[in-house]
């Protein structure tokens, strides 16, 4: 089946789709044909590409542009001016923004993560009576919708008193099961015989979890991490659910502004743009594993 | 694993079939505390309060800790199937699934098969500019799509204008509205789907498509016979996951867009569900309406896989 292939642990370096076109078996190799196929394909992707980019593009053009010009239309903007993004930074205490999502992303990935990696260390490694069943009932949880559950999880934080709190964002998504699956997937593909090596030599589990197999998978958990952060990152409905007060997290604050500033577009404009910018930042930077990562958690 | 294997061989090599008790729990203790916190939070978060839904269902309770629940019978179940609301909702339900097919399979599978001929380096280009709006947050999507969209001065209707058409109110239109959240999701998913199905792709075994043209197999009936079906696994993936979260995805912008309106008109069976646990603080009627959900996506779930089953060609 093709998809084990991907799914197995790779380096991230042998990225699926990133590797050099496949070789095409009923290509003649030059032609009239050939050539338009490849300037039909240029064309398709080129449009695609301008419909996903052209509204970043404009959410920042618009966020840059002097406040008398918001309204322009023209592709370029010019003169720059920041005054949007100065505007903005008295409104809204979007450093205390910043940090709060910051700090609940963190948190979120940090602790799914863990969880994640003791739980799929559980499932890969041992056999044990009830083992099916228990994952069954890790995989099903996925398809329990947070709204079906919200109203006794909002009666339970009510109670646990972390109702706008941020603490309350964190604790109810602490188990992954995108995350469990995606490591018993990476530890069931581990040579054997290390685990076994690392027993004979006396370690207990847990050494060998920590010292042989951490070590290994660090690819896989880097990768994993980078997704569960933008996912916590952009998660709206926990937030929106145990958060009222604007001056909590990105999602929340940026929202109550935009009812609040309606049409100030160059403001609202300057506000997403700083609510996405630090996602883009570490696109640009890891992108070939933000995209394996996706495509990893995509592939089951 | 680690503790299991040398009692594994015992029971094999004919001794007393069962271990003892102790043996089986000394078995049983290490994965159980590694499973622990994972089997905690889910039943705290998850399975936990999917049960108290199920029983809040016959219950009429407004949210308020101090406030008794008194007992409603099936009351919950027959408001719910007789609410004016549902059929719209359900309506919309299904046409945002259907309509969120073509951005989350049709379209990614027609540029994964295109982008496979063009030079690796443009192909990572286009790839990486395509997935690029999956990384907005909902709420930042809302609020360019809303200034693109404005009836007044939007980019969009200002071309609409240039073009010679009618400005459209997209938003506030009940006719269009459904229509630009369709889009808005599209925009935020094609670039996911059109990775994961290159990934695919990239997984299929270059054996077959050389041997088929070999053989005098055209192009077309390589990809129709050979590349589609071995796909079909990814392709059912894709397909059952929009099922299952187009109406997850939309939620945000219906909130931050549109709050279900004009009229209903972009309303969904959760935001509906949403709209009557926490603004008519009317949980037993959500919880019924919960329930009612939940069972028809786990029967929707259960019809997929079977069909998937049936369906999927592997390459064994």
């Amino acid at each position: 089946m093709p998809l084990a292939v991907l799914a197995a642990p790779e380096p991230v370096a042998d990225e699926p789709t990133q590797g050099p076109p496949p070789a095409e078996p009923g290509q003649k190799p030059v032609g009239e044909n050939t050539r338009r196929r490849s300037v039909a394909g240029h064309v398709v992707l080129a449009v695609l590409a301008l419909f996903a980019i052209f509204p970043i593009y404009w959410m920042y053009a618009t966020s840059v542009r002097a406040p008398e010009d918001v309204l322009d239309t023209s592709p370029l903007p010019w003169p720059l001016s920041f005054a949007s993004y100065e505007y903005v930074w008295q409104v809204l205490p979007i450093g205390k923004l910043l940090v709060n999502t910051f700090v609940v992303a963190v948190c979120t990935s940090i602790a799914q993560l863990l969880v994640a990696l003791l739980a799929a260390y559980a499932f890969a490694a041992w056999q044990f009576r009830g083992r099916g069943l228990l994952y069954l009932a890790v995989v099903g949880a996925w398809l329990v919708p947070f709204q079906v559950t919200m109203i006794p999880n909002y009666a339970f934080l009510n109670e646990l008193g972390l109702l706008n709190a941020l603490a309350g964002v964190v604790v109810p998504t602490v188990c992954s099961t995108m995350a469990v699956m995606l490591l018993r997937q990476h530890i069931q593909a581990f040579p054997r015989e290390l685990l076994d090596a690392a027993r004979m030599d006396g370690r207990t589990s847990w050494g060998t979890l920590w010292t042989v197999l951490v070590p290994n998978l660090r690819p896989a958990l880097a990768s994993l991490s980078i997704l569960l952060f933008i996912s916590a990152w952009n998660d709206y409905f926990w937030p929106a659910l145990v958060l009222q007060r604007t001056d909590s997290v990105l999602q929340i604050g940026i929202r109550g502004f935009l009812s609040a500033e309606g049409d100030n577009w160059g403001a609202v404009m300057a506000a997403s743009g700083i609510a996405c910018l630090p996602i883009f930042v570490l696109y640009l930077v890891l992108q070939r594993q933000v995209m394996d990562a996706f495509v990893r958690s995509g592939l089951r | 694993m680690l503790v299991e294997i040398p009692e594994a061989q015992a029971v094999t090599e004919g001794r007393p079939a069962r271990p003892s008790v102790t043996a089986r729990l000394r078995g049983w203790l290490p994965p159980l505390a590694y499973l622990a916190p994972a089997l905690l939070f889910l039943y705290l978060w998850t399975y936990r309060p999917l049960g108290q839904t199920f029983q809040l269902s016959f219950f009429n309770w407004n949210l308020l800790p101090t406030s008794p629940m008194t007992p409603a019978g099936t009351d919950n179940y027959t408001r719910v199937l007789g609410l004016p609301e549902l059929g719209q909702a359900v309506w919309n339900t299904v046409v945002y699934i259907l309509a969120l097919l073509p951005f989350t399979v049709l379209i990614p599978a027609a540029v994964a098969l295109l982008a496979r001929r063009l030079p690796g380096r443009s192909r990572t280009l286009y790839q990486a500019l395509i997935f690029a709006p999956t990384l907005v947050t909902p709420v930042a999507a809302a609020a360019v799509w809303r200034w693109l969209l404005d009836p007044s001065s939007g980019p969009v209707n200002k071309a609409l204008t240039a073009l010679g058409a009618e400005p459209l109110n997209f938003l506030r239109d009940p006719d269009v509205a459904i229509g630009a959240i369709i889009l808005i999701s599209g925009w935020s998913l094609l670039g996911f789907a059109t990775l994961v199905i290159s990934a695919g792709l990239a997984g299929i075994n270059d054996d077959y498509p050389a041997a088929a043209s070999l053989d005098g197999a055209s192009r077309w009936q390589i990809t129709r016979l050979i590349t589609l079906p071995l796909l079909s696994p990814t392709v059912l993936f894709l397909v059952l996951t929009t099922t299952l979260l187009s109406v997850q995805i939309t939620f945000p912008l219906i909130d931050i867009l549109t709050q279900g309106g004009p009229d209903g008109a972009t309303t969904n069976v959760y935001y509906l569900l949403w709209q009557y646990g926490f603004r008519n603080f009317d949980a037993g009627f959500a919880g019924a309406a919960g329930t009612v959900f939940f069972v028809g996506f786990g029967l929707v779930a259960a019809l997929f896989v079977w069909l998937s089953n049936k369906l999927s060609f592997y390459d064994n």
